[in-house]
């Protein structure tokens, strides 16, 4: 298993953000579901290492991220894409997922390919020599998640990857998902269905900090079989799993 | 568009050359995108108009353009450099990046390093720049001497400290408001320091924008006929180097900066800095005035530095020649010109001596920051001849010398070297006589005396002479108003009589 939560809890002061999740994940795409402020940020970030739980062991890529030198380990083969991308908007494209490369210690001389191929793959190769700054947010998204996929990384984190970009995108990038999703464990976190039902094949829902549903994304659908409210049929289940868990 | 299908590709272990690899190409990174590229115009600006002009406007001496530059060099980069150092500093914060780059592989520590150096890289070009224009044209102005490079030194030290200072203020406090307080903050602690500076062991003594002695400041008459004393300098520059490591070892202390060899690498740096400060401010601490005008710190001076430096005299076409070291030839036209009328009429007088010889003041420290400084005036036997020291005065006429003209620099000369003339010839005796020949053979030699309640020209054009209306006087100017003949023949016979005390007032002619 590439992602190992044991009873991951994380508090923010007398917040409790994540409440004693267990999770475990293999390769794949993986979706997070969840309304706002369910703890999928939160959970995502400690996934990240960006923060340390406050109880419960965390096993990443086989490794334990809270000893440092295996921590390094995972960041080399971490991909990351947080909700709220800064960037810096003097670097261009092809710089900015450049200076990520370097920062995640790639070899030097793998780097220029990888920024290329990167690039290309989010489909911003005609933009790489533009600013940031000139880009639009889809755009920018799009750098974003080139950087997070530059290092061909084991393990992906990608926090509401889908927002900005517009339908051809998200199926574009629901494809990249797939792709990557063969020899690596991507974790998507969204409170978009249809992204889930698309890419994922395992999908967990979050509530008040809770997993309160762990299964494939035909299991979530099948719980909403004559309940619950949506369109879709995922929406469907999700929306009545929500509500057997807000009862 | 966003593509399916991709390559796979094989990660591998870096290994320490790879890791230099990919640091150098950070480091190319971070040089494109400092936000000091686009302030070493700015900075540059400010040298021209606060340090170049000024700097160039004083006389071509090295001993005095280099320390000039020193001191004026290093305000002018200040806020450019601090202002950039913590823009660049509170960078991830203002961007948001800190997820982004709080999970790289790259410990923050080296990353923060790189960034600090790519900045402190362009600031030192711009100042290299800078340097390079006042040391090049000096170098083409300059009669004599080479360039003094410890000046410039202090200041390419104090540059890479005041990038740490502003690059940790950023990390640290990443605020809208840290760049202009800590920018403003350290101008006017440096602009300052000089104020603070009370004395030859006062430890603001430290600070790159001190360039001299307090109280003398850079100084025509020092560091030239004596080596310049490198003993400050190397303290200053230990001083620079050392907070620079200790403000930058500091930054990676915290646990999140490393592993913990990263750490363990910081806080050796960080001590490694402060021993440097500490040493230098106890080497500052112990330093002590020398009668040359510099300070001399006894752990580092060089005994060797003491004796004044060999040269060949430039000498002035007169009656009696005026010799001056080459590094004032430029000088030499204006004093030759001043005192010749004077020269003509003493030359071949008992006691005239053979020839006016430049020489060194000496300096001695008195209490708080005044400084005594005293003219080289007086007799010397030189290979058999008399010779005259003087201390000419240490500012250059004409256009590149805004405060004094030629006109005024060439009363200067007559009022202090033509005094110490006459006094030799005339005798330093308070008989009233003395005082009127003396006053006389000034008065027409072009020197002007101030009545009574005067209190100086703050140029040293003018002398305090007799009393107007007094007997003296009127025997001075009567004395003065002879034909130039008359008076050197009346010299000629009564000279030694008149320094003997043996002339009353009656009998000057």
């Amino acid at each position: 298993m590439n992602v190992e939560l044991s009873d991951l809890t994380r508090r923010f002061g007398r917040r409790t953000a994540v409440d004693g999740v267990c999770l475990q994940a293999g390769p794949g795409v993986f979706g997070l579901l969840g309304p706002n402020g369910a703890g999928k940020t939160t959970l995502l970030r400690t996934m990240a290492t960006v923060i340390q739980p406050t109880s419960g062991t965390v096993r990443l890529l086989g490794r334990d991220p809270g000893q440092h030198g295996q921590r390094r380990e995972i960041r080399r083969r971490l991909g990351y894409l947080p909700q709220a991308l800064g960037y810096y908007p003097g670097f261009t494209v092809a710089e900015f997922v450049e200076y990520f490369a370097l920062l995640k210690e790639m070899p030097a001389g793998a780097v220029p390919a990888a920024v290329a191929t990167a690039i290309e793959r989010v489909g911003l190769a005609d933009r790489a020599r533009s600013k940031l700054r000139t880009l639009s947010g889809g755009m920018l998204r799009r750098a974003g998640i080139a950087q997070a996929i530059v290092n061909e990384p084991e393990l992906l984190l990608l926090d509401e990857p889908t927002a900005g970009l517009d339908p051809e995108q998200r199926v574009e990038f629901r494809a990249l998902l797939r792709e990557v999703g063969q020899r690596s464990t991507v974790i998507v976190s969204t409170h978009l269905v249809e992204d889930v039902g698309a890419a994922c094949s395992q999908v967990a829902l979050m509530n008040a900090g809770r997993l309160v549903f762990q299964g494939t994304t035909a299991e979530l659908t099948s719980r909403g079989e004559g309940h619950g409210i949506g369109d879709a049929p995922l929406e469907r289940g999700y929306s009545a799993v929500l509500a057997t868990a807000r009862a | 568009m966003i593509a399916a299908s991709a390559p796979a590709q094989a990660r591998t272990q870096q290994m320490p050359a790879d890791r230099l690899r990919s640091g150098a190409r950070l480091l190319r990174l971070e040089f494109r995108h400092s936000a000091m590229l686009w302030l070493v115009p700015l900075a540059a600006g400010l040298f021209w108009y606060n340090a170049y002009r000024p700097v160039m406007a004083m006389p071509a001496l090295w001993s005095l353009r280099a320390p000039s530059m020193q001191h004026n060099a290093l305000l002018d980069f200040v806020l450019p450099v601090v202002g950039a150092a913590t823009w660049m500093g509170s960078r991830e914060s203002r961007r948001g990046t800190g997820d982004l780059t709080a999970i790289v592989a790259r410990p923050r520590w080296t990353r923060q390093l790189i960034a600090w150096a790519a900045l402190t890289a362009w600031a030192l070009a711009g100042y290299a720049i800078c340097v390079g224009a006042v040391y090049g044209v000096t170098a083409a102005q300059a009669a004599w001497g080479g360039p003094l490079w410890w000046p410039a030194a202090v200041g390419a030290a104090g540059l890479p400290a005041l990038a740490a200072i502003g690059f940790a203020a950023g990390t640290w406090f990443p605020s809208r408001f840290t760049t202009p307080l800590v920018s403003i903050g350290t101008f006017m602690l440096l602009g300052f320091s000089t104020q603070f500076a009370h004395g030859a062991t006062s430890l603001w003594q430290a600070s790159p924008t001190i360039s001299g002695v307090s109280g003398i400041g850079p100084d025509a008459g020092v560091a030239t006929f004596y080596p310049y004393l490198p003993d400050l300098p190397i303290a200053q520059v230990m001083f620079a180097v050392g907070l620079a490591a200790m403000v930058l070892g500091t930054l990676g202390l915290p646990a999140a900066s490393g592993s913990r060899r990263v750490r363990a690498a910081s806080a050796m740096t960080a001590a490694a800095g402060l021993i440097a400060v500490t040493t230098a401010a106890g080497l500052i601490s112990t330093s002590r005035f020398e009668r040359h005008g510099m300070l001399a710190i006894p752990a580092l001076h060089d005994a060797a530095s003491d004796r004044p430096i060999a040269y060949q005299p430039v000498c002035g076409q007169a009656a009696i020649p005026v010799c001056m070291n080459p590094a004032f030839v430029s000088y030499l036209p204006v004093v030759t010109s001043a005192l010749r009328p004077l020269l003509t009429e003493v030359a071949g007088l008992p006691q005239a001596p053979a020839r006016i010889l430049q020489a060194a003041p000496t300096f001695s420290q008195l209490s708080y920051n005044d400084v005594a400084v005293r003219d080289a005036a007086g007799i010397r036997i030189i290979a058999g001849a008399r010779v005259l020291l003087a201390s000419m005065p240490d500012q250059l006429p004409g256009e590149r010398q805004p405060d004094v003209t030629s006109a005024q620099y060439a009363m200067q000369v007559r009022a202090q070297v033509g005094d110490a003339l006459v006094g030799i010839l005339v005798g330093e005796g308070s008989g009233q006589a003395q005082q009127a020949v003396r006053a006389g053979l000034l008065m027409a030699s072009g020197v002007r005396f101030a009545g009574p309640g005067f209190r100086g020209d703050g140029l040293g054009m003018t002398l305090r002479g007799p009393a107007p209306g007094s007997a003296v006087s009127d025997a001075a100017r009567r004395f003065a108003a002879l034909p130039a003949a008359a008076r050197r023949a009346w010299l000629n016979s009564h000279l030694t009589a008149v320094r003997a005390g043996r002339i009353t007032l009656g009998q000057v002619p």
